[in-house]
């Protein structure tokens, strides 16, 4: 997938996870965006390599009470098709901001 | 304003129940072998959104239906992903798209015919005026042409569990295509005609001969090419063309392009060069003992 291509959701999306958003529920929250968008963008993201996903270990999660998380990260086509989209429409850059706490 | 999350109130509650309660039918969507992974990744994200109920509190009823949109719209993207990548290369969408491709030309027939009665009656006589004296010289010549080998399902598999032996499939589905290309070339060459027949009038006769005789013989040809190109058990179109070997030690070991199934039935090795021990490309079926190497 092109920047040339690339939807402004997606572009978000991929913004989002470069500044260390790792699930669909922080990326929804950080993003504005609705799940109905999220959800199939990192299907889709992942299909085409841009993403991968891995699976949070059971006992960190269990040291946390809760169910383990998926959790994605941009590959190095990822990298960048984000910072051409960035350099492309650096506001961007000025609708998500840096990841600051860890989400619990 | 606290960032802690509040009690949640009894209506914010209700409504993540309800998501919970949707889950399993959004799941259900999804293909089989995704299900699990992707209803534990939802039931995280779902716990994310209980325990910050300020999202749903903040916009009630408008965030639960955006969340169940969403469940909806993930799962039906696996599903359609999951068919579009089935359906790739397969036996039913070769057929499917050669359909289509036929209700086109016929559309554009009938829409240039203007009623029923005159698009029967074009197709009959240009049937039985013309196309059956070039179908059959073609046929002979995309046949005649045709580089002799042994027939390529020689029915010596494990049988599939299906209704139709694997042989069986095999001629039905080339029965199928060569009929479905013998009427799109009919119909290609009917509509193609149509422009030099307003030109030239029944001068266009010939044109129409010329064009049938070129697509018949090229579709039958590519028909002949296409079902070679497939796996003899799914009959899906091989992959993943790697070259084997190289020429300049053909006198020792083979050299050549293997394809293979993406289903793990089988590899093609297609010899670069004819030699004694290797006239014909060999199909070599792969047992199931192999299914852990090819993806799900």
């Amino acid at each position: 997938m092109s920047s040339g291509k690339l939807s402004h959701s997606v572009a978000i999306i991929l913004k989002a996870l470069s500044l260390g958003y790792q699930f669909g529920f922080e990326i929804m929250e950080v993003s504005g965006l609705p799940s109905g968008t999220v959800y199939p963008a990192l299907r889709r993201l992942e299909r085409d390599g841009l993403v991968s996903s891995n699976w949070e270990a059971e006992d960190e999660a269990q040291k946390e009470q809760r169910p383990a998380r998926r959790y994605y990260e941009l590959t190095r086509v990822g990298k960048e098709v984000e910072s051409t989209a960035t350099k492309r429409y650096p506001l961007l850059s000025r609708l998500i901001p840096e990841k600051l706490v860890k989400t619990v | 304003m606290s960032l802690l999350p509040g009690p949640m109130d009894p209506l914010t509650e209700t409504a993540l129940n309800w998501l919970d309660g949707f889950l399993p039918i959004a799941a259900s969507i999804v293909p089989p072998h995704r299900r699990l992974e992707w209803a534990k990744e939802w039931q995280a994200e779902l716990w994310q959104l209980r325990h910050n109920p300020r999202r749903v509190a903040n916009r009630g009823a408008a965030e639960i239906a955006s969340l169940a949109y969403g469940l909806m719209a993930d799962a039906a993207w696996l599903r359609l992903d999951w068919a579009r990548d089935s359906a790739r290369g397969s036996a039913a969408s070769c057929l499917v798209t050669l359909f289509a491709y036929c209700l086109l030309c016929a559309a554009i027939e009938l829409e240039l015919a203007g009623s029923w009665h005159v698009f029967v009656q074009t197709l009959t006589v240009h049937f039985l005026g013309g196309f059956v004296f070039v179908a059959a010289p073609a046929m002979v010549a995309a046949v005649g042409t045709y580089p002799l080998r042994p027939l390529r399902c020689d029915g010596h598999h494990t049988r599939l569990k299906r209704v139709l032996s694997v042989r069986a499939r095999w001629n039905l589905f080339l029965s199928a295509k060569v009929g479905l290309t013998l009427i799109l070339g009919f119909l290609v060459s009917v509509v193609t005609a149509i422009p030099a027949r307003m030109a030239v009038g029944r001068y266009a006769d010939w044109v129409e001969l010329f064009v049938s005789s070129l697509v018949v013989t090229i579709g039958l040809r590519w028909a002949l090419l296409n079902q070679e190109q497939r796996c003899q058990k799914c009959l899906r179109m091989l992959s993943e063309p790697t070259r084997v070997g190289a020429p300049s030690r053909n006198f020792l070991e083979w050299n050549g392009t293997e394809l293979v199934c993406t289903e793990g039935h089988g590899l093609l090795h297609v010899p670069e060069m004819q030699g004694s021990w290797c006239w014909y490309d060999r199909w070599v079926e792969l047992d199931p003992s192999w299914g852990g190497l090819f993806g799900s």
